[in-house]
This record gives structure tokens, sequence and C-alpha cells, in this order.
């Protein structure tokens, strides 16, 4: 009796296990049956610390989205924005995303930051999601077939800064200083070398975790370079320029990489006070006067003011009218995409269409873009301005 | 020329900071025989003083302010961590001095964040000469230790306090009976140390104005080093090493083939000292008696 009963219960278990097993992995539930409209997810932090980038990713993505309804959609589909806040934290992302497909997301932006992308991107390749990010740099986080990236990989900047310096220093020297035990700052310097023309000479000073502080030597040698490479984070490179004001001339350019973002803003450094020209690669100038950019400029700061107007809106802006781009380029094409698509199906259109030479041009953030198959972007960085010379 | 000028400056005025600190390295191991890990820490407390004090916008006050807050807190540190544990294995003391350097640190943390903080305390500018733009500070930082090591030289020749530390470090038990006062001492020896640390961290600022938890952490292990190499115990000696110390760093920054191993190449240099004259230059060869 007792064996029978057993048994029972464990063909019971065996059975149960079997059917959640179905239910879970068998065959793909197009969560997007319902759909009335494209539903574009992502998340990222729309509060805490970060939130400003959230902010600007949220408010600027959703312009696009009216943008784009108002001219009447894609082939009259409308499309809707869907935001989360994973407050930058890594580990909210799972959830997140679940609520997202499940809520019957298509397409996605991915995540703001690198640390949730990094989640981001192996729950979306399981399910086969196609991600543009707007600002998740990190250098692995296309690294799957169904992620793209808007803003510049972190291990690609030292390339797009070579092919800027060639461009504007043909034959000419030019200075260096990077922080050489630093996988960010090392690996950006390398790979600047590493394209840079045979006609430019560099003059490279470095430094390491334990010399931090003092800078006398490093700005010793090079001390007469008028553009200096600065791929550090803004910490050492507003010490470097503190210490450097009165030794290096005055009309010397500095120019670093994403490190640069915020140096205009440290508690108790008074950027005004260096009289030296500060620039940073961008892909987005939040000074430009004319163009598109300029325009997204006036547009966002009439709807949402300054305080968060910055490149992660200006990139995610670009990144929903790239989604709309394929879409329409694909269905100009000929092929279908109806509006209940389920993510996998739009995700093998779309990487179609992007593994296939797709472009967008004349955006606010790159006159050209394309992508490379692994994910990067490409297009041309501008040199932008945080602080003009002093005189 | 030029070169050699600028990097003889410079390497002067960081071996001149991390003469300051190996002074407070070398004075509390020759007298109270310990090494006082947390030294490098009271270089960040002072820092820390300083910027909480420059919040009044007078530099004079806020260095005072450090100077003063660091004694203290070196003697507090004395009598409430390494006091007690006088006539303990040196290995305790050592453990101790390491756990009192990282709740430096981490108080330093809970109170002032994570985060580096920018501070100035004053700007001297630069000035040019012989064909070199150096800034005042690092001159101010050379003549500032150059002082402060021929006023303790001199202080420790020639007053009864001075004295008697020679005293304790030649034999404790001996001072003692001589009705020297040996603890008194030790926290004398304490209290000059972290004044001289606070001093360290005034001219670590005016060369570099940042400063966070860890600020001391790195310099404190350099000084320690260049304390070894001049001979641990003797304050001529870690004179010597810091500057040499100091040197050597500049030079290394400035040849870009090895810059990457500057660290390497100053720890190095301890090794080979270590093995070829363990008592570094210019310390006492003491004859251990079995």
């Amino acid at each position: 009796m007792k064996n029978t009963m057993k048994r029972i219960i464990a063909l019971m278990a065996a059975m149960l296990m079997v059917a959640t097993c179905f239910a879970s992995c068998g065959g793909e539930t197009n969560y997007a049956a319902n759909n009335t409209e494209y539903v574009i997810g992502f998340s990222g932090p729309l509060t805490g610390p970060a939130a400003m980038y959230g902010e600007a990713v949220k408010n600027s993505a959703q312009m696009a989205v009216d943008e784009i309804n108002a001219a009447g959609g894609l082939n009259g589909v409308n499309f809707k924005l869907v935001a989360m806040d994973d407050t930058h934290d890594a580990t909210k992302v799972a959830a997140l995303y679940s609520e997202l497909l499940e809520g019957g997301m298509q397409v996605s932006l991915g995540t703001v930051t690198t640390g949730p992308a990094l989640e981001f991107k192996n729950l979306s390749a399981e399910d086969n999601v196609f991600f543009l990010t707007p600002s998740a740099s990190g250098d692995d986080v296309p690294a799957n077939e169904n992620g793209y990236q808007m803003c510049f990989a972190d291990g690609n900047q030292g390339k797009v800064a070579a092919e800027f310096v060639n461009a504007n220093f043909k034959g000419q020297t030019i200075g260096a200083f990077y922080k050489s035990d630093e996988a960010y700052s090392k690996g950006i310097f390398d790979q600047f070398k590493e394209n840079l023309d045979s006609s430019v000479t560099v003059v490279e000073t470095n430094f390491t975790e334990a010399n931090t502080k003092d800078f006398s030597t490093q700005i010793d040698t090079l001390k007469d370079c008028k553009f200096i490479f600065m791929p550090t984070y803004y910490d050492p490179a507003s010490l470097f320029m503190t210490q450097a004001k009165d030794i290096i001339a005055a009309d010397a350019v500095y120019y670093g990489c994403d490190g640069f973002d915020g140096i205009d803003n440290i508690e108790g450094f008074d950027i005004t006070t260096i009289p030296q020209k500060v620039t940073m690669l961008s892909h987005f100038n939040s000074k430009a006067t004319e163009g598109v950019a300029a325009d997204f400029i006036a547009k966002y700061t009439d709807k949402f003011g300054k305080a968060t107007l910055n490149q992660f809106g200006a990139s995610a802006y670009d990144c929903v009218y790239t989604i709309y781009e394929a879409m329409k380029e694909a269905i100009d094409e000929g092929k279908e995409i109806p509006v209940t698509i389920s993510a996998s199906d739009l995700c093998e259109i779309l990487k179609e269409q992007f593994e296939g030479g797709f472009s967008v041009e004349n955006r606010v953030t790159g006159d050209k873009i394309t992508w490379e198959k692994t994910g990067y972007v490409n297009k041309g960085a501008i040199q932008y301005v945080i602080k003009d010379f002093n005189n | 020329m030029e070169l050699i000028l600028s990097t003889l400056i410079n390497g002067l005025s960081l071996g001149g900071i991390y003469a300051m600190i190996a002074l407070g390295y070398t004075m509390v191991y020759g007298i109270a025989k310990m090494l006082n890990f947390a030294h490098g820490d009271i270089i960040m407390v002072g820092g820390y003083v300083i910027y909480v004090f420059m919040a009044t916008k007078n530099p004079l006050l806020a260095v005072v302010m450090a100077v003063i807050f660091c004694v203290l807190l070196g003697i507090v540190i004395e009598k409430v961590a390494y006091k007690p544990l006088r006539g303990a294995s040196p290995l305790a003391v050592l453990i101790t001095a390491i756990g009192v350097s990282y709740l430096l640190q981490s108080l330093a943390q809970i109170i002032f964040g994570s985060a580096n903080k920018m501070v100035t305390v004053y700007d001297f500018g630069s000035i040019s000469f012989l064909g070199v733009t150096v800034q005042v500070s690092a001159l101010v930082t050379l003549a500032c230790t150059i002082v402060v090591m021929l006023a303790l030289t001199l202080f420790v020749k020639c007053t009864r306090v001075g004295r008697a530390m020679i005293a304790v470090s030649e034999d404790k038990g001996a001072a003692q009976l001589m009705g020297i006062n040996v603890n008194g001492i030790i926290t004398i020896t304490f209290a000059i140390g972290s004044a001289l640390a606070a001093l360290a961290g005034l001219f670590y600022l005016l060369k570099a104005p940042t400063i966070s938890s860890t600020l001391g952490a790195m310099p404190g292990i350099k000084a320690f080093t260049a304390a070894v190499i001049g001979g641990i115990g003797s304050i001529p000696g870690a004179m010597l090493g810091g500057i040499l110390l100091g040197m050597v760093e500049c030079i290394s920054y400035k040849i870009t083939a090895i810059a990457p191993y500057t660290d390497a190449i100053e720890f190095s240099i301890l090794i080979i000292i270590l093995l070829v004259r363990p008592t570094g230059f210019l310390g006492k060869k003491r004859r251990e008696k079995v």
C-alpha cells in the first residue's frame, strides 16, 4: 500500500516536472500576440545617483517615439516605449527583463549603463531579443549576435581617437598621458598607438596606481606639447591639469575619452582656473548651434530643460530612429513585420539588416552611422569642447 | 641640462615628502622598536583635517589644526592600541598597527565617503629659472623638509628630551634605571612623528590637491621603504632614503620605457639593499648577544 502510494506520488511529480518543462521551454511564447503597437523596452537608472542618465534616455527616446507616431508611425502602426528602473543595479535586471518581455516588448534599447547591460545581453540572447543600447559602452555588451551599440565601445575609443588625430595632426608631434596599470587607460592608449598614422610622433608618459598624486615628472615630459591625448578618468586628469596649469603652454589642448565625462563638475576643482582648452572624444556636441544636433537640443530643452541634456539622451533619440528606419527598410525590401511579431522574429529581421550594411545618415550623434559585425558602431568622433581657452 | 634640473627639483621635492614620512617611521622604530604601519594613515587624517578647516579659507589655521589633531591622535593611538602591548611579541604589535591603519581608513571612508575630494590649500603658482618652470610648492616642500630635518637633529642632540630619546633607543631598561620616563618618551616620539605626518599631508596636498581615504597608504609604504633603505632608526638615514627614493621614482617616470615598472624598481632597490646591506645605508650594525 505504502509503496503504491509512493509510486503514484513519484509519477505525479515526474509528470509535473515534464509539464513545467514544456511550459517554460517548449516552443516560443509570443508575448506580443496581443500588441496593438510596436513595443520598445529598456531599463535604466531612473532613480538613484545615476538617474540623470536614465532620465535622459527615457525622455529622448519618448520624444523620438512621439515624433514617429505623430508622423504616422510605421505604416500606420504606432510605437510605444516602456521604461523600467534598474537603479544601475545589475541584480535587478533579470526581473525587469522578464517584465518587459512578458509585457510584449519586441525590440529593446538594452540598458543605459554597462553593469546591468552585461546581465541584459545574456538574457536577451537566450530569447533572441534585438537591442541597440544608446550608452552601455562596455566592450562585451554587444558580444552576442543580438546586441548593438550606438555609443563608442570603451575598447574602441583608442581607434576612434587615432582616426581623429590622424585627420588633424598629420606630421606633427602630440603628447599622451595614460595610466599604465589600468585596463581602461592602457587599453585605449595601446589601441590608439596601433591605429596612429606613422607620420604622427607621440611623446608619451604614464603613471601607475602607486603614483596618482604627483605628476611633476610627467608634466615636465609633456611641457612642449600642444595637443595632449589623455585616456584617463577625470580624477587624475584634473590633478594633472591643476599641477600643469602654469607649466604646459596656455594654448595647449587636452583631449580625453569618455573618462572625462563630468570633469567640469568635480567638487573643489574649478575647471575655469585651467588656462588650457579641455576637450573630449564624443559623438554628441551638447553646445551645437546648427544641424540635427541643434534641433534635438532645442526640442529637448524646450520639453525637459537643460539639466538632463547629455549624450545619453542624444544617443537614445538616434537609437529609436535607427530601429524605426531598420524596420522600415526591411518592410520596403518585402519583409513582413506585423504589429504582433514576436521579439525573436523581429530580432532575425533586424540582425539581417544590421549585418547587411544598414546605415543611418545625418543623425544627432553622427553624420553616417554603420555597424561592425561585432556590434560596435562606426561613426566619426567629434572633439567636444568642455572648456575653451581662457584667453 | 634643463631636463636634469627639472628632474632634480621634482625628485628632491617628492623625496622630501617621503623623507618627512620616513622620519616618523624611523623615530618610532628607533625608540619604541615597533613598525607603526598606521603612520601613513596619519597623513590622510592630516589631509582631511586640512580639508575640513579650509572651509574657513585660512590655510594657516587649517595646517595648525591638522598638526594639533594629528599629535593628539598619535598620542591616543599609542596609549590605547600600543601601550597595552608593550612587552608583547613584535608580531602582535605589528598586527595591531595594521588594524589601526584599516580602522583609520574605514573611519575616513565612513565620514567623508569614498570619492576623492579636491582641496586647494594655497596656490603658490610657479616660477621659471634657467629655462625650467617648476611649481613653487615643490621648492617650499624641499625647504621645509630641510628645516624640519635640521630642527629634529638639533632637538635630539641638544635637548634633555632628545638625549633621553637616544638613551631609550639605545637601551630601554638602562634608561629607565637612569630615571628616564620611558613611556613619556615614547609618547613624545609618537607626537613628533604624527606632527611630521600632518606636515607631510600638507605637502602632499600642495603638490596634488586631492584627498581620499587611502591617501596615506602608498606614500606610507614608500616612506617605510625609504626608512629601511636609509637604515631604520637613523634620522639622517630616513632623509637620505627618502630623497633617494624620490629621485629614483622621478627618473624612472622620466624614462618612458621603464616608467610602468617604477614601483617594481623602487621595491627592488629595497630588496637589493636588504640583501647586500641589511642595516641600510646609515643603520647601525648591532651584534645580537646570545
